[in-house]
């Protein structure tokens, strides 16, 4: 088996050539996108009551912020500015940097997601547990079909019925936000209690809509653990039902920790749907804006950051596999 | 059992953190005298600057950004203000001198005086971001010349006086007053100097003077203060990414009129998250919406919930590309016309927030009584299928197994171009092509995926049939630079006369003519006409609006379907005292209604 730091320099490697491939591919195509954001910013002006030449004048200045040049000459200095971690500026904020409007969805998207994220997981690989030692008898039946009707539900779909049930019929939560700007931020309870009552129906909402896959997946691995005969010889030893579900559980957990790694790069992006539903000012409504702004550089900058999670994901989900799987460590091949 | 003692704990701990921010919003904050009112008005950045200028702000109108006046946005008149900053003001020689008399008690929030040098600075600041009526280009029709301190409270302006404009109050009346000495640390100190010389100075120094001031204004509209320094009702205290929270400024001039001790701003994504708030009684006064009756019904059933409404200068209409055949031909729009019945439509597209526009005349119905436009004159292209039908005859067409023909044989088509963020537009388009149908005409409908592609793809020229707002007024320049303007080929120069681009040139999409002859007026050449209404006397303007209604309802380059109604969904459960319909007060944000005395706690 190579050594760590060798991998690792293999895996950074390849990660930058496909940052770099990504970050081309994103660049070109979105300047394919038909549209003038500085055509629709002078529309909403002129709607708002300003003249047509006031409008004319206010929307010059975007221009100042556009990229000139042919496209070639942009895509080598958009590259020159990526390798000083410039990320551009934005045409929706003007003159706000990319990367400060990306990362302040960014923070709210990874709270909302990571809490989803963990719930669904920690529901699905419980009820995947019980689904898979009774899956001849009733709850068994009952807990996959819920899996799988929970599964095919949309994220939206989920959100409405969340912001119906939760805020119009029994309105116990907060219909939209990230916390109540009347508490004080800190560190205090008023204000973390804020962040969680409005963060519960959203990550609720991507976790009912995720569980269900970790406990197919999670009953589907069980299953296949309980044929195996190390099983058999710890009944035949008699170890104890507990000690026995651990063996089962750690190794079952296998399948589920690849996927979950995963999840975990694809959340950045992952949550526009319950985002915007709840309006909860996360990184997908930040792309959706920017999209509908044609602002290119938040655009690219959000792409960017997406293309990264996911990427370190890999690597970590990569690595870490090697940690807890013994069996990879010693150069055999998992499950066997 | 110990794991289960501390799983217990954690799941009690965050019940408890749960149930106490549910009932957060009832802390010691909200409980200060006047209560908090609730508005939501637009699009929330943490990030943008406290700058008025910037498209994303978080210098909100009526709030903590102040104008000289507030616009009455009479129908007729768009010289009506009511007092801000400028408590008073007189316009002299022509309309070219403006002076302003300052408030005499007005203050920023940090206590120091508004005085004739904001006033100054806040001009230099209007040259560098563009203002209407502050252009660094020497000869500009309606440009500021020169702006004066005459005393401590009082500033004159300078209009061009050999190229004045009827529009440059109105321009300078809503310049943004800033804080000199706060905005004074980014603007140089010779920026008059500047200014004069992008105005007076040579060729080549007036061009390094216009490219300095493009230069400062780059650097200032991504600029604002770290604290808010305002001088209107409320500062801005915090911004999260969904909200702002303003409370109230003691320092201003008209503070015992303000009744909220705080305002909390909502983000605004889209309508739907509008809708929501309103079925949750959350919004107390919110901007337009437009919302279906079914939905309308839901809203108004929430105790508190009320609807004040007014006029609005916004018209939807269907416009023509003339450039395509055989849209070129007048027979064939008069023909169109009569064949829709604009009142369904209305009722399709636009139920509660929208009336049939009884004539397409370029202005609402509002802006036709204002202006004491003549009505006799007018067609109301009523539904009339023998009409409609004589029209199609007179230009060649002819009907074949109930289908019109073209001359040359083939099908009539009526493509219609609409775009999926307007629901209002998609409806209204699905249900014209219904009523062509079923006259024989062949339609169809094609939606953009959003608004901006729409946009860049109708200059482009792109559609035949497409939706087009129209009677943005109250200004008549205003209001028929809509269909006389770039979009029709006509480009106001910058000493002040028009040139006029061929179809498909220089962003002209509707592809007009430059002049036709009509019966009763001659020759007109629309473009010419509307640039004569930012010049002219009120009485000057009121013939050319009439001459120019008559010319689109006579040359239908767009069939006007309804006009909207400026719906503002308002809450009286802690608030009360807002204002009646049709006050002339609607289309400004509640931050005004406050300074005017309207909305006091209940």
């Amino acid at each position: 088996m190579r050594k760590l730091p060798l991998r690792l320099a293999g895996h950074l490697v390849r990660a930058l050539v496909m940052i770099w491939v990504v970050a081309t591919f994103t660049f070109f195509l979105i300047r394919q996108m038909p549209g003038d954001p500085v055509a629709a910013q002078y529309e909403q002006l002129v709607q708002q009551g300003m003249s047509p030449d006031g409008a004319r004048n206010a929307t010059q200045l975007t221009y100042g912020f556009m990229p000139t040049g042919s496209t070639w000459s942009q895509y080598t200095h958009y590259l020159w500015r990526l390798l000083h971690f410039d990320l551009g500026r934005s045409t929706q904020t003007l003159g706000v940097s990319a990367s400060s409007e990306v990362l302040t969805g960014a923070k709210w998207t990874i709270g909302l997601v990571l809490a989803g994220i963990l719930l669904s997981f920690a529901i699905g690989a419980v009820l995947g547990v019980i689904a898979a030692t009774r899956r001849s008898s009733g709850t068994g039946d009952a807990l996959t079909i819920t899996g799988s009707l929970f599964h095919a539900i949309p994220q939206f779909v989920m959100a409405l019925v969340l912001i119906t049930v939760f805020t119009v019929i029994w309105p116990v939560f907060p219909t939209d936000g990230n916390v109540d700007i009347l508490v004080d931020p800190g560190f205090n309870g008023p204000y973390i209690a804020s962040l969680v009552s409005h963060a519960t129906l959203p990550a609720l909402a991507y976790a009912l809509s995720m569980f269900g896959s970790y406990l197919l997946t999670m009953k589907s691995s069980v299953i296949s653990v309980l044929g195996d005969d190390f099983v058999l010889a710890a009944e035949l030893r008699g170890l104890t039902r507990g000690i026995r579900f651990r063996y089962i559980a750690r190794n079952a957990l296998l399948p589920l920790f690849t996927i979950f790694a995963l999840t975990i790069g694809f959340m950045f992006g992952g949550a526009v749907f319950i985002e915007k539903a709840f309006n909860y000012p996360g990184m997908g409504v930040t792309l959706v804006n920017s999209i509908g702004h044609r602002d290119y550089s938040t655009m690219n900058a959000t792409f960017l950051l997406i293309t990264a999670a996911v990427i370190v994901a890999n690597i970590l989900a990569d690595l870490l596999y090697t940690a807890i799987d013994p069996r990879v460590r010693r150069g055999g091949t998992a499950g066997a | 059992m110990r794991r289960t003692a501390v799983a217990a704990s954690v799941l009690a701990l965050c019940a408890a953190l749960t149930a106490t921010g549910c009932s957060s919003s009832n802390n010691s904050t909200s409980k200060k005298s006047g209560g908090t009112f609730t508005a939501i008005l637009t699009h929330i950045d943490p990030k943008a600057p406290i700058n008025p200028y910037n498209q994303t702000t978080n210098s909100f109108r009526g709030y903590n950004a102040m104008m000289l006046g507030w616009s009455k946005n009479t129908a007729t008149d768009a010289t009506q203000f009511y007092p801000a900053i400028a408590k008073s003001w007189d316009l002299a020689s022509g309309g070219t001198k403006l002076t302003v008399h300052i408030q005499p008690n007005a203050k920023w929030s940090d206590g120091k005086p508004v005085t004739a040098d904001d006033l100054k600075l806040s001009a230099a600041v209007a040259y560098a971001e563009g203002g209407s009526a502050f252009a660094a280009i020497p000869g500009t029709a309606g440009g500021t010349v020169d702006v004066k301190v005459i005393d401590d409270k009082t500033v004159e302006f300078d209009q061009n006086s050999t190229k004045p404009l009827n529009t440059w109050f109105s321009n300078v009346m809503t310049m943004y007053v800033l804080p000199a000495h706060i905005w004074s640390t980014q603007v140089p100190s010779d920026i008059w100097d500047t200014i004069h010389t992008a105005l007076t100075g040579s060729a080549a120094e007036a061009k390094t003077a216009q490219d300095t001031i493009t230069a400062l204004g780059k650097k200032l509209i991504s600029w604002g203060p770290d604290k808010d320094v305002s001088a209107g009702p409320f500062t801005l205290s915090r911004v999260t990414t969904s909200e702002a929270l303003l409370t109230k400024n003691a320092n201003f001039f008209d503070a015992d009129k303000i009744a909220p001790s705080q305002v909390v701003i909502k983000n605004y994504q889209d309508n739907s998250s509008i809708v929501n708030l309103l079925l949750n009684g959350q919004i107390d006064g919110s901007v337009y919406v437009a919302v279906s009756e079914s939905q309308l019904d839901k809203i108004l059933a929430v105790k508190g919930n009320q609807v004040v409404s007014g006029a609005s200068p916004v018209q939807a209409s269907l416009a023509f590309n003339e450039s395509k055949k055989p849209f070129d031909n007048v027979h064939v729009r008069r023909g169109i016309a009569y064949l829709i019945d604009r009142a369904q439509v209305t009722k399709i597209g636009e139920s509660s927030s929208g009336k049939a526009s009884p004539y397409p005349s370029g202005l609402t119905a509002t802006q036709i009584q204002g202006w004491g436009v003549d009505t006799s004159s007018l067609n109301a292209y009523s539904v009339d299928a023998t009409k409609a039908a004589s029209e199609f005859q007179q230009a060649g067409m002819t009907q074949s197994g109930g289908k019109w023909m073209l001359a040359d044989g083939t099908p009539f088509t009526v493509p219609i171009q609409t775009t999926s963020d307007f629901n209002d537009w998609t409806s209204g388009a699905s249900n014209v092509v219904a009523q062509l149908k079923a006259a024989g005409v062949d339609a169809t409908m094609t939606a953009s995926s959003d608004y901006t592609t729409y946009l860049a793809d109708l200059a482009a020229g792109k559609f035949t049939v497409s939706w087009w707002l129209t009677a943005l007024g109250p200004s008549p320049y205003n209001i028929f630079q809509r269909l006389y303007g770039s979009a029709n080929g006509w480009k106001l120069g910058a000493g002040g006369g028009v040139a006029h681009s061929a179809p498909g040139q220089g962003g002209n999409w509707m592809g007009e003519a430059e002049s036709s002859d009509i019966t009763g007026l001659g020759t007109v050449n629309p473009g010419e006409l509307t640039n004569q209404l930012s010049q002219v006397s009120a009485d000057q303007q009121k013939q050319i609006v009439a001459k120019l209604a008559k010319f689109t309802n006579d040359q239908v380059p767009a069939i006007a379907m309804w006009d909207y109604v400026n719906q503002n969904f308002i809450n009286t459960n802690h608030f009360t005292k807002f204002p009646p319909n049709d006050s002339d007060v609607l289309r400004q944000p509640q931050g005004v209604w406050m300074q005017l005395g309207f909305i006091q706690a209940k």
